[in-house]
């Protein structure tokens, strides 16, 4: 999936497993970036009676580098506590919850924000709190307006917060490919075949939970300009991604635990399937602990990538011209790891410099599209990725798309892409520009999650 | 092997087996590892100290090169101490024994 579950090692640590992570202007408030870091893969929303919550013992970070050097620059940090209102129960609720602060909430949660700079660290959000899960029509009648209530203010005008129970908004055919690559729509196709069949949303009715920020785009730009004089403005483009954090040492103690030491990075996710399909499954927890800066290590996974030469493999004869190919991706090293330059596509770049990171990078100087495509830059619309992500965006086909060869031509001109590069998805059709998930139409985004009652697992 | 080994679990067999290989492996490595089975005494008086709230994780990650890692709050320090290592791997080694 985009990254849920991606690493052996955080494969085993949901609360600290990044699963997306989106950077986008803000369609309904355009001088401001939303930025949107998911944890906790495949939440069933009937997941009771200890509900789905962020870790107390986890740092949560989203980073933004302005300057190229894929180090940060804005650094958002979150911290969350859980309060236990009645421990002589088992519940996660003792009757509705009609707000934040009800009482009959078992288990409520805040989070502090901060921010810092090289300039300054400052405490921008404290004592907020989360939603509760969405329990059902008893627990959480009202949900949509009791969630809603989350968002929240940061101070000084940093713009505004909301971290809680979200319905996954990426979708992807899990059950098929994950079996040998099958692309259900073209699995005739496939070296085990089988009749080709709709796609499958893997994700539909399953939850997340995400922080989402809603920042003035003047907080990320290493200037405090909002105003550019053109996409091809360097002061525009920045590099984003999410990490988490554990303490070095945990110390089993009879109920008292113990955690000390530094913070030591778990999970990291910049671009979606970046871990997930393009580094081997020895380097995945190593890459799960090193910085963006430390990417060049994994150049060679960008270069070469596994799937390029397994697709040929899987679907045979309906790949030969990336069969073919044996050169260095360039495009895919562009696209994932230093952004796009200018030239390569009319009036547009995402460029952020030399250096080989894996960063979600965002033209900010491109307004959001009127006619969002859910192909993305794939389908002629550089508001969405790999500029930046989208709620929305078809990752998956863009990617599978990208490294099957339809951007190859971008740096290599010689290079034919196979009819079939452009025309592959695994879950619904991206011509008819329909995602098969709803989303709300401002912040968060994300819609809200199903509720436990209503969708059992 | 004798009679006497005949009935012990071959992980234990094992357990003890390594054990031992940790202790003359130390006891090569180490100088002066004499003062860990020993166990040498406290001192006596103690520095001062601020009062301080957070525990302190020791980790002796490598006896033979006295390597430490001690760790309070979100600080984490690297000592090379050889003697301070064999003083907390004899004292638990003591303790073990005592049970």
């Amino acid at each position: 999936m985009s990254s849920h579950r991606e690493a052996p090692a955080i494969a085993k640590d949901p609360v600290a497993d990044s699963t997306d992570l989106y950077a986008f202007v803000s369609p309904d408030a355009p001088g401001s970036v939303t930025l949107i870091a998911n944890y906790i893969p495949l939440e069933g929303p009937d997941g009771g009676p200890n509900f789905f919550e962020f870790g107390d013992d986890v740092l949560y970070a989203i980073y933004v580098d302005n300057d190229g050097d894929a180090k940060p620059d804005v650094t958002y940090r979150f911290r969350f506590t859980t309060k236990v209102s009645n421990p002589n129960t088992f519940l996660y609720n003792t009757g509705p919850i009609s707000s934040l602060d009800s009482p009959n909430w078992n288990r409520p949660q805040f989070y502090t924000v901060t921010r810092s700079t090289s300039r300054a660290e400052t405490v921008i959000g404290d004592n907020l709190a989360c939603p509760p899960c969405n329990v059902g029509p008893r627990s959480t009648p009202q949900y949509a307006s009791l969630a809603q209530s989350a968002v929240q203010k940061l101070s000084d005008s940093h713009g505004k917060v909301f971290a809680g129970q979200r319905q996954e908004g990426f979708y992807v055919d899990l059950g098929s490919i994950f079996d040998l690559g099958a692309l259900r729509p073209f699995q005739n196709l496939h070296l085990i075949p089988m009749a080709a069949v709709a796609g499958v949303n893997g994700t539909k009715h399953l939850s997340v939970h995400s922080i989402a920020l809603q920042v003035p785009i003047s907080d990320l730009t290493r200037d405090g300009t909002s105003t550019f004089s053109g996409a091809g403005d360097p002061r525009a483009a920045i590099g984003v991604w999410t990490a988490a954090y554990r303490r070095k040492a945990l110390i089993r103690d009879e109920g008292d635990d113990v955690q000390s030491g530094p913070w030591v990075q778990v999970s990291r996710l910049g671009n979606p399937l970046f871990n997930e399909v393009i580094v081997p499954m020895s380097k995945k927890d190593q890459w799960n602990s090193v910085p963006p800066s430390a990417d060049g290590d994994f150049l060679q996974y960008v270069q070469h990538p596994e799937l390029a030469r397994l697709l040929p493999v899987l679907y045979p004869g309906v790949f030969p011209n990336l069969a073919a190919a044996s050169g260095s991706r360039d495009d895919l090293v562009a696209i994932l790891l230093t952004g796009i330059p200018s030239g390569i596509i009319a009036g547009f770049q995402n460029f952020t410099g030399a250096t080989t990171a894996d960063m979600l990078r965002l033209n900010m100087a491109i307004a959001p599209s009127s006619h969002p495509s859910i192909l993305g830059l794939v389908g002629g619309d550089a508001a969405g990725f790999p500029n930046g992500r989208r709620v929305a965006d078809d990752v998956v086909a863009i990617e599978l798309r990208a490294i099957a060869g339809v951007t190859y031509p971008l740096v290599n001109p010689a290079f034919t892409p196979d009819g079939a590069a452009g025309v592959i998805y695994d879950v619904e059709d991206p011509a008819t520009n329909t995602p098969p998930v709803s989303y709300l139409g401002s912040f968060p985004y994300l819609n809200h999650p199903e509720s436990g009652y209503e969708v059992p697992a | 092997m004798g009679e006497k080994n005949v009935n012990v679990s071959r992980r234990a067999f094992l357990s003890r087996a390594s054990l031992g290989v940790v202790i003359a492996g130390a006891a090569a490595a180490v100088p002066g590892l004499g003062a860990v089975v020993r166990l040498p005494a406290a001192p006596t008086t103690t520095p001062d100290l601020p009062l301080v709230a957070e525990p302190l994780v020791a980790h002796v990650r490598d006896l033979a090169s006295g390597e430490v890692s001690l760790m309070v709050g979100t600080d984490h320090v690297v000592l090379r101490d050889a003697n301070l290592a064999a003083r907390l791997y004899g004292a638990a080694l003591a303790r073990r024994r005592e049970r």
